[in-house]
């Protein structure tokens, strides 16, 4: 390998782990305002136009702010937490496929992290590793109310993990492989002419399934549980202050974005669109915007039904994590292989 | 370069079992036990076995430990308790078998050097996931089936133990 191949691979491995936490500071601005504009307030509006630098002053804030530790808790976990939080989160969207096949000096180019045989699965491994985040920042606490947030989070993201996989499983068998790379190729050309052939039209059962366990996935407003304010305080943060506190609202976010990305990639046909082939330069950006204006719409719903739908009771989560969602993954898994069989038979 | 991973991996994943026998804190052995597996993926990628190092991440490293630390949590059981060991024969008894197999192992070594016949791992030679699948389908279809019999009964028993009505 020579210097460009080392500079190609570094740029496309930390470019988007530096990009995406840049995104989150004005992602939290555009929440507050939507939240201001859904409860029929201004919101944030003072610092800088339109409160644009509301949120780089709120990060200084943070970062200023004085370290507060519980004096019975354990300190190398307790520190540890936030790091895995943000750890997991970041390493998720290494596998992700956010744009076009660019050609630098006569070569290719995939613009995702890693092109691995396995990753979807690569996908999963990483967010059942971001569960200890939230219980080991529950259990160094030594507060009862983190380590009911703790145990709560854990609870919730197996359940929800159990269901997201499943109905993951139709896209994975639809497009046969399970590289991400190859299920956006799967999804290529129309159907009738006019309709993509996404996987969100066939399976809009096991879409609806993964976007919401994805909400649970990522303790968002109805499945925020493990930090029900009303109940538990703060639940597992409850004890974070300044920056270590921030990492976690970081971590939250970038999981917002890395769920909706790849929701965009297993059901909305990732950076591509019907009859769109990018070439040169200027096609690659062109992937890069429809990637990001389908990540952006996802997003939206993410912040939309925040501000929307009350939260949960604990037991009627679960209930529904398990009644209602696994069986409706599985009834899409056979749908799916129905589909193909179907498919194969023609 | 392959070499050097290795032995990152292999020592860090000993090392922490190591850790996972010796603390004496429960949940400190969980974790120590997460880092382990965690590793021990890492020798799985290196392999070329990658669907076996995902396997194992969310699997065990994802699932299973965590039920163990839910259980833990809920328990409370913050330290074992120090002082005086309950039973101090364990720890000759444990001692001397690690001597043993110690001793064993290394005379075996010695003797008949590495296993011969295994051929390195390889890329062209890693099976497909594909291939993983056909085979648990078709091959091994009737021991596939009986390990999930199995696990049902299991949650079955689980069941039956935990449910108050039905107690005889």
């Amino acid at each position: 390998m020579n210097l460009l191949d080392w500079v190609i691979l570094v740029a496309r491995v930390a470019l988007p782990a530096m990009i995406l936490p840049a995104i989150v500071i004005p992602l939290v601005w555009y929440e507050r305002r939507v939240a201001a504009f859904i409860q029929d307030r201004p919101g944030p509006n003072r610092v800088g136009p339109f409160g644009l630098l509301q949120s780089p002053a709120d990060i200084l804030k943070l970062f200023m702010k004085e370290e507060v530790i519980p004096s019975q808790s354990d300190r190398f976990l307790f520190y540890l937490a936030p790091g895995l939080a943000v750890f997991s989160a970041l390493a998720t969207f290494a596998v992700i496929p956010y744009g076009g096949t660019l050609t630098i000096a006569g070569k290719d180019v995939p613009l995702l992290g890693a092109d691995i045989s396995i990753g979807v699965l690569y996908v999963f491994a990483m967010t059942s590793l971001s569960v200890y985040a939230l219980v080991l920042a529950g259990w160094s606490s030594n507060n009862k109310f983190s380590l009911m947030g703790g145990i709560r989070s854990s609870a919730q993201l197996i359940s929800y993990e159990l269901a997201m996989t499943t109905a993951a499983g139709g896209v994975i068998l639809s497009a046969g492989s399970f590289k991400l790379a190859d299920i956006i190729a799967a999804q290529q050309g129309t159907w009738l002419g006019f309709i993509p052939r996404w996987n969100v039209f066939p399976q809009i059962l096991g879409f609806l399934i993964f976007f919401i366990a994805t909400f649970a996935e990522t303790n968002r407003l109805p499945f925020d549980l493990p930090e029900a304010e009303a109940e538990l305080v703060a639940g597992y943060h409850t004890e974070y202050s300044a920056m270590h506190f921030g990492s976690f609202f970081l971590a939250e976010y970038v999981n917002v974005i890395v769920s909706s990305a790849l929701t965009a990639t297993l059901y909305l046909g990732g950076w591509s669109l019907p009859g769109f082939h990018p070439h040169g330069v200027l096609g690659v950006l062109l992937s890069l915007l429809v990637f990001a204006a389908k990540t952006g719409f996802l997003v939206s719903v993410f912040v939309w039904v925040r501000w929307t739908l009350p939260r949960f009771r604990y037991d009627q989560l679960m209930a529904l994590g398990w009644k209602v969602f696994l069986p409706l993954a599985l009834v899409n898994l056979f749908w799916a292989a129905a589909l193909e069989m179907w498919k194969a038979a023609r | 370069m392959e070499r050097i991973v290795f032995d990152a991996a292999a020592t860090i994943a000993l090392v922490f079992a190591a850790l996972m026998v010796l603390s004496r804190n429960p949940v400190k052995s969980v974790l120590a036990l997460v880092v382990s597996f965690f590793f021990l993926a890492v020798i799985y990628v290196l392999l070329f076995a990658p669907f076996i190092a995902a396997i194992q991440v969310i699997v065990y490293a994802g699932a299973i430990l965590v039920l163990f630390l839910f259980v833990l949590m809920l328990l409370n059981i913050r330290h074992e308790g120090s002082g005086k060991d309950p039973r101090p024969i364990q720890r000759i008894v444990g001692g001397g078998a690690i001597l043993v197999f110690t001793i064993v192992l290394v005379a075996l070594l010695s003797k008949h050097g590495t296993p011969p016949g295994l051929p390195p791992a390889s890329e062209a030679a890693a099976p497909h996931i594909g291939d993983v699948a056909r085979a648990v389908y078709s091959d091994f279809l009737l021991p596939f089936e009986a390990l999930s019999v199995l696990l049902l009964a299991a949650l079955v028993g689980a069941f039956v133990l935990v449910s108050k009505e039905h107690r005889p």
